[in-house]
């Protein structure tokens, strides 16, 4: 998977799992101060990526993620 | 502390009296501590203008909220930073952009959890200073500030208190929402109370100091759990004090004596932190309290009435056992009991029952009403014998108690002397209690309490009236002397000074060191002793042997020169028997002190306080008994004074029992000469003085052993 696709399916599940509209997620957005992503939120963000993307991930090495931008690159290791 | 307040403002102007808040980082979720902060702000009447900043929420509480604070489109002048710590900087680094110059952090997860936290810790300290803002926290309740023009409950408490003049600084949140709970039961109102955190940028110090200048505080309270900064505490606390004539008031939990296993010296041992600080909060004339409730009984005496000009009390009370138990409490804490004037008896005896005890303590008897307790009290106080009342009240079928409260308030507002209650029980007084609370009347559930408070709002006077006078400078001592002696030490590696060395050192400071010197040969020794005089006391120089009594390297009262070459086999055969292995580098041999009673002086350099010089009697007294007191150089003579009176075995030195009054005045001046050599040598990290012989009267004293344990400043 390319990095614009799992760019693009990031954006689709913070854009759900917060309810807020793709285009106010940016790159470098930070989940908490940016997008206002409260400590359940992160559960379901993680949860949520997992789901898209087939994957497990690290909880704790995922709960440091603070931009979406990290996002990316974190499920880009676990992405074939 | 940011100091670009302006001219002329306060750097914690912008927390305490902002004109607008932010709140960033607060949510829509009530019971958490983002939205609660915000509603408290906003349900407590903040008298200035408040924003809710929220990345996701559009409003809050039907505020209209903004995203970012940079947002909002007039000026800001304080943010209560409420996001979780990983964010804490970003929101911090905006508020710098927005030019706010006040900054409350209540998030927790900075020094207190670890390395990764003091880094965050720093990181936020950072901005602060690139900035210029000044912060309160993080890790803490938040701020709140009583004042009918600012009332700003910037904090996740409960309630917001009463307006008051008492100004009440804690290091811990949790312990602020309890007081408050504890404080609105009893009636208590605070002119600001803060809950400071890690006090990264704004420490306990600048709080107390911004107190100083508040026309709205005149008591100040603080909770501490540490006192890093122990001599600026020393300092700043003096001038609340002496300056603005404010009491401070110290609850000072986390004692401990784990420092005391690791210290190698009597001083280092006996000396532990806890003491040392209790030390330094009196010499800087701070009440230190040890429970929540002593704290406010102190507080409540000292906020509401004038204090007094003296000790002596009347105790007015309508019951005998009560009566009798206050004036236990009283001569306990060392109050007296007013002997009344001639004209004070002749109004008791025309206006009270005849069964009344006109005598101090006055008893009004059991059925009086108000009328007895207005005649008692106003003619008491009117007494010039009398410098406070302590009423008591006990509930019996036919008290009025609300009117005899009532009337107990309007009699106390009438003199410039203070008025304590104690109305004994608790339903049934109730009401009478809560009228007392409501006037400004301190009330105490026990007289135990209540002469307790009396008799620190008198120490207080005493101590906020004192002059306060420098520690002596003797211009006789030879500082360069001494401080080769301890950078030759220090240079030559070693941890000890020799016997001989630590004695020069002193002598370089005039402490009266007796004749010595070190002997290499039993003939040198004999010689060494006629020149010195007779008798001799005679101990190995060695590093190694610590404990010399202990293997028969001492002996004393040797009397001849024969003796003398003897004494000096015996002592290195015993050391080689013993200790073979030990470095000898001679026997040491000193005049005998004479007749005299042992005294210990002591120092420690403690890293909060700096030098800390200890008293006690010598012997079973120290070693068995802890009788010690300490005080941090430099010390004024009255401090001197002060803690030699302290010490409980001290009447042994000033003719107790008919013993030989000691020479009192040449202790006291080798204290003062022991302060200034401490404070001039930071090299000393401990020195023990043991023993200081005290001879009579005018004989002087004799110092005949001495260790210093140096380092590097």
């Amino acid at each position: 998977m390319d990095r614009s696709e799992i760019q693009k399916r990031v954006t689709s599940v913070v854009a759900s799992v917060l309810g807020i509209d793709p285009a106010e997620v940016l790159p470098a957005s930070n989940f908490v101060f940016d997008l206002g992503a409260d400590s359940l939120k992160s559960v379901e963000l993680v949860a949520g990526f997992e789901e898209a993307f087939d994957i497990d991930m690290d909880a704790d090495k995922a709960r440091e993620v603070q931009t979406v931008e990290g996002a990316v690159d974190f499920i880009a290791q676990y992405v074939k | 502390m940011a100091d670009s307040a302006g001219p002329g403002r306060s750097p914690l102007e912008p927390i305490f009296s902002p004109q607008s808040v932010a709140v960033v980082g607060t949510t829509r979720v009530p019971g958490t501590v983002p939205f609660d902060i915000f509603h408290n702000i906003l349900k407590d009447d903040f008298q200035g203008t408040i924003y809710p900043v929220s990345p996701s929420a559009r409003s809050i509480a039907g505020v209209k909220a903004y995203k970012y604070i940079l947002d909002i489109p007039d000026p800001v002048d304080l943010a209560v930073i409420v996001f979780p710590s990983s964010v804490v900087k970003l929101a911090m680094e905006q508020c710098g952009q927005k030019g706010v110059k006040g900054v409350i952090i209540i998030s927790a997860g900075f020094r207190e959890v670890g390395p990764a936290g003091l880094q965050r810790e720093q990181e936020i300290k950072d901005i602060a200073r690139k900035y210029g803002i000044s912060f309160i926290g993080p890790n803490c309740l938040g701020v709140i500030n009583t004042a009918p023009n600012v009332h700003l409950n910037a904090s996740f408490a409960r309630r917001m208190p009463t307006e008051g003049s008492i100004g009440f600084l804690s290091q811990s949140g949790a312990l602020c929402t309890a007081v408050l709970d504890y404080a609105h039961a009893k009636n208590i109102g605070f002119s600001k109370f803060v809950s400071f955190g890690n006090k990264a940028d704004i420490s306990d110090i600048d709080l107390m100091l911004s107190l100083k200048d508040d026309p709205a505080t005149k008591v100040i309270l603080m909770y501490l759990e540490e006192m890093t900064h122990g001599a600026a505490f020393v300092d700043a606390a003096r001038k609340v004090i002496h300056e603005a004539g404010k009491p401070v008031l110290v609850l000072k939990s986390g004692r401990t004596s784990q420092g005391a296993s690791a210290a190698a010296s009597h001083t280092g041992s006996l000396a532990a932190s806890d003491e040392i600080v209790d030390a330094a909060l009196r010499q800087a004339g701070v009440i230190r309290c040890q429970t929540i409730e002593e704290m406010f009984n102190n507080a409540i005496a000292l906020a509401y009435q004038p204090l007094p000009r003296g000790r002596r009390v009347a105790i007015i009370t309508n019951a005998g056992g009560p009566g009798v138990l206050t004036t236990d409490a009283a001569i306990h804490e060392h109050l007296e009991l007013a002997a009344f004037s001639d004209r004070t008896h002749d109004i008791f005896k025309r206006s009270l029952p005849v069964t009344a005890n006109i005598r101090n303590p006055v008893d009004v008897i059991g059925d009086a009403r108000a009328d007895r307790y207005r005649v008692a009290m106003g003619s008491a106080l009117e007494d010039e014998n009398v410098d406070g009342a302590l009423v008591i009240l006990t509930p019996q079928s036919m008290t009025d108690i609300d009117t005899i409260a009532a009337e107990v308030c309007n009699v106390a507002a009438a003199y410039e002397k203070p008025t304590y209650c104690s109305f004994m029980g608790e339903t049934d007084v109730a009401s009478g209690i809560a009228i007392l609370q409501r006037r400004n009347i301190p009330h105490y559930i026990l007289p135990e309490s209540m002469c307790r408070a009396f008799a620190r709002a008198h120490d207080f006077r005493t101590e906020k009236d004192r002059q306060l006078t420098p520690a002596a400078q003797f211009a006789d001592v030879d500082t360069a002397a001494a401080r080769g002696l301890l950078d030759a030490a220090i240079a030559a590696g070693r941890t000890y000074l020799t016997p001989s060395d630590a004695m020069r050192v002193l002598e370089a400071y005039r402490l009266p060191v007796l004749g010595s010197a070190v002997a290499r040969s039993a003939e040198q020794a004999a010689r060494v002793a006629a020149e010195i005089g007779f008798p001799v006391a005679m101990k190995v120089e060695s590093d190694d042997v610590v404990h010399k009594f202990d293997v028969g390297a001492v002996m004393l009262g040797v009397d001849t020169p024969t003796a003398v070459a003897a004494a000096y086999a015996t002592i290195l055969a015993n050391v080689n028997t013993h200790q073979p292995d030990a470095r000898v580098h001679g026997v040491f041999v000193q005049r005998m002190a004479g007749a005299g009673d042992e005294v210990i002086l002591g120092v420690k350099r403690d890293p909060a306080f700096g030098a800390v010089v200890m008293f006690g009697l010598g012997g079973l007294f120290v070693e068995i008994f802890r009788d010690v007191a300490f005080r941090i150089a430099p010390i004024p003579l009255e401090h001197i004074r002060g803690m030699m009176h302290e010490v409980k075995a001290f009447p042994i030195l000033t003719g107790a029992r008919g013993r030989p009054h000691r020479d009192t005045d040449a202790v006291e001046e080798c204290l003062q000469r022991l302060s200034q050599l401490v404070v001039d040598c930071p090299q000393i990290q401990e020195l023990d003085i043991n023993p200081l012989i005290v001879r009579s009267r005018g004989d002087g004293c004799a110092v005949t052993d001495a260790r210093i344990l140096v380092a590097a400043p």
